[in-house]
């Protein structure tokens, strides 16, 4: 195995790269490279890495993450020499392409790496285009200017333009995203007390037509959620947790028997101290169909006699907001790394000191030994055992309220190109090319 | 001749000008809520120690305004080491900073795009100019005909249609005959190859033609009712009567009058050259300013919207200084009064 110029890309080379970067401290890589102390190589293809403690998820939640770069090009470079270092002529790596060309917020040339391992791919050079604009995007798909639009990037609104056309084919798959509506009810912060009630937390789930939401905001491509992990991390979703009906009915019932009634006949429940039951229902700006998510989700709310206009908020003055527990609901969309290891640690008390993720303040001993359990668990079975208790923790005790699992989707020409679906995780961009062959 | 004081007074009111904009520049971005920090690199994979690394870094570890601490130690040139004393002491050595989102310096990110801009927006208004003239002085000279009342409702409706609207029609029906997107054919030719420009121009026209009949229907407005008084007007009778052409009469006797009004909104128009059509840049995909202002609000890129800013500002203020001298040129009352 060799990198794309031929020098050699083994053992010795991986545990170079792994030591470098743990030397270096690089940002945001050498997370992925906690409890490791160091790499060897025994010989080409073995390699001995070192650890401080067990680890369980060393290739989903670490080395997938890390690079291994030509000790060649890379030794030279002091990590601050790496900050402001931007020759892309040594782009060199082991992957199935390399890529030759770079303009910023235009475009980015692939060629393909002849020394490639599996051989070569099948589609020899690669163009990725920046659009700015989601109908341009679509139109040069129809016309043909492009022949692809990976996963991340179709927007929801061209979709039903494409699958009118004869030529192209949308192909969607289960991704690691997810959005989920955020309940503040830490006692520090400045939402209703009534929030902090499991009750009302349990009616609001009820009221949400997550069905509407896979429809009207994700043209279809998705699946209601329900657990904490998304079904595309496989046997760590538990699926034990049944689909949160869509009953007004029920959860007008628990609402009237935990006391909260509408004395005043406005519509509007009260709370226990006489005020009226009113949330901030809050989404980001960065897309138009986060604000139609909360829209439902307040029609919903206005059934069970909860009042919650739908606000749009930058992304920066919500976080703002999250930070300081200065909201009520705010929902978010969530794209994470392969491994549940971070989703778990989001809901620990230690998460809800310092900015930390922890949005909902929910904190409590049992469930972070539990997530430090997963963590060293030695075998799959007992990790995802313990997995699935977390994720039964989050189902009743309500800090998110999970909404839907996204499919990534992207769409090809199918007159140009056949794809083989060998890769149903169309995240995976590099992967994804190896699927694709011409036609004719 | 241009009076020296008058000169004098118009450069000093643009420096007044530029340095709150300057000052303004900076608290305009400030006052948003959150911590860019944060916000930028709220991402699972940063340590809380990574963080500070890159807050000490963009020098977001110290006071915004002034620096209270130093200055209750006693050390008073300690006062300015502070946020806004960096950017001010940045900004006099021409440095605008690094971009939080491209870590690049904002200086070679504005002068990449700078031109691409100018060449887009200048052709625009170029051809808007011609043509919204040449209309406009038709539209006044054969006033109350059906050319007239042509050209007012041509005029009207391409003036109210939204620019990004346009742009999208215009899409959807070049599709297949044009490019929709971007500057060039990535990977064609070698930049600066007639091949390359050949291509930059065919990836130009459909991006001019939105800016162009948007712009052009503003001027040519502007010049008809600006024509149609100076035709009202005495002088232009006598000229009738002394047997001159129409062409001799709108060249030499209507058109210097009726520029006035002219000027000053290609002059503000063209100050857009370098800020950028966000709009039509956004929709084409077009690399320039307008574009990176609109991606970096969505990225929070604060040092590049301050450096685009000020470069807007800046070619604003001189676009109305040029404006005050070509004026008094043109109407020698101006620089009396």
């Amino acid at each position: 195995m060799t990198f794309s110029d031929g020098t050699p890309c083994t053992a010795v080379e991986a545990a170079w790269s792994i030591n470098w970067i743990l030397e270096n401290e690089l940002p945001a890589i050498i997370t992925y490279l906690s409890n490791v102390i160091k790499a060897d190589a025994i010989d080409a293809t073995t390699l001995q890495i070192t650890l401080s403690q067990p680890v369980n998820n060393m290739i989903s939640a670490k080395l997938l993450y890390v690079y291994i770069m030509p000790p060649h090009v890379w030794q030279e470079l002091s990590a601050e020499g790496i900050m402001s270092y931007d020759d892309p002529s040594v782009t060199i790596g082991a992957g199935p392409y390399r890529m030759t060309e770079y303009q910023p917020d235009e475009y980015m040339i692939l060629q393909a790496n002849e020394n490639y391992w599996r051989g070569r791919p099948p589609i020899d050079q690669i163009i990725y285009r920046q659009f700015a604009n989601d109908d341009a995007l679509i139109q040069a798909l129809l016309s043909g200017e492009i022949d692809l639009v990976t996963a991340g990037s179709l927007p929801y609104s061209g979709i039903a333009a494409l699958e009118a056309d004869p030529n192209i084919k949308i192909d969607s798959g289960q991704a690691y995203q997810f959005s989920e509506l955020s309940v503040n009810w830490t006692p520090d912060g400045t939402a209703p007390a009534s929030l902090r009630d499991p009750v009302v937390r349990k009616a609001i789930d009820l009221s949400i037509d997550r069905e509407q939401i896979i429809t009207v905001a994700y043209a279809g491509y998705g699946q209601v959620g329900n657990a904490l992990i998304p079904p595309a991390m496989g046997g760590f979703h538990n699926t034990d947790i049944g689909e949160i009906p869509y009953d007004i009915t029920e959860a007008n019932r628990l609402l009237d028997e935990a006391g909260y009634k509408d004395s005043n006949g406005d519509g509007i429940r009260e709370d226990k101290d006489g005020n009226p039951m009113e949330y901030r229902l809050m989404t980001d700006d960065t897309t138009a169909y986060n604000f139609r998510i909360i829209q439902i989700i307040s029609d919903g709310l206005a059934q069970i006699g909860i009042s919650a206009q739908p606000l749009v908020e930058s992304t920066d003055s919500l976080i703002a907001r999250q930070v300081d527990f200065d909201y009520d609901l705010i929902h978010w969309e969530w794209y994470v790394d392969a491994d549940p290891h971070f989703l778990t640690t989001v809901f620990t008390c230690a998460e809800t000191q310092d900015g930390g993720w922890n949005d909902s303040g929910y904190c409590d001993p049992e469930y972070d030994k539990l997530v430090e359990e997963q963590a060293t668990a030695p075998t799959l079975e007992e990790r995802e055992q313990d997995i699935w208790k977390i994720q039964e923790i989050v189902a009743t005790e309500r800090p998110w309220l999970m909404l839907a699992y996204e499919e990534a989707i992207s769409a090809y020409r199918k007159d140009r190109y056949e794809f083989d679906p060998r890769n149903p995780i169309a995240t995976l961009k590099w992967a994804l090319f190896y699927g694709f062959k011409k036609i004719g | 001749m241009i009076r020296f004081d008058y000169l004098l007074k118009k450069v000093l009111f643009a420096i007044i000008t530029l340095s709150i904009v300057v000052v303004f520049n900076f608290f305009l971005f400030r006052i948003l809520p959150g911590d860019p920090v944060k916000l930028l690199f709220r991402n699972p994979r940063l340590t809380k120690q990574v963080q500070e690394t890159i807050r000490v870094q963009f020098g977001l570890d110290k006071p915004v305004w002034i620096n209270s601490e130093r200055l209750q130690a006693g050390d008073l040139a300690g006062i300015f080491d502070s946020q806004f004393g960096a950017y001010i002491s940045n900004l006099v050595q021409g440095n605008l900073g690094v971009s939080f989102a491209q870590r690049n310096s904002v200086n070679k990110i504005l002068s990449e795009r700078v031109g691409r801009t100018v060449l887009l927006v200048f052709t625009g208004e170029f051809f808007a100019i011609l043509i919204g003239m040449a209309v406009g002085m038709v539209a006044a000279w054969r006033r109350g005909t059906w050319a007239d009342a042509a050209a007012l409702l041509i005029g009207l409706t391409t003036w109210a249609l939204p620019t990004f609207f346009l742009g999208i029609i215009l899409l959807v029906l070049a599709r297949g005959f044009l490019p929709t997107s971007g500057m060039v054919e990535p990977g064609l030719a070698k930049e600066g190859t007639l091949t390359y420009w050949l291509d930059v121009g065919r990836h130009l026209i459909l991006p001019t033609i939105t800016l162009a009949v948007g712009s052009a229907s503003a001027y040519m407005l502007i010049m008809r009712s600006s024509v149609a008084e100076v035709l009202a007007e005495d002088y232009i009778l006598t000229a009738k009567a002394k047997g001159l052409t129409t062409v001799q009469i709108l060249r030499d006797h209507a058109l210097k009058n009726a520029m006035l009004p002219m000027i000053t909104i290609i002059a503000l128009n063209l100050s857009y050259v370098v800020g950028g059509a966000i709009q039509v840049e956004t929709v084409f995909s077009w690399p320039g300013i307008g574009r990176l202002v609109f991606d970096s609000v969505a990225k929070q890129d604060y040092p590049v919207l301050q450096g685009a800013f000020l470069l807007l500002a800046v070619s604003v203020i001189l676009a109305n200084l040029i404006t005050d001298i070509l004026y008094s040129v043109l109407d020698p009352r101006i620089k009396a009064s």
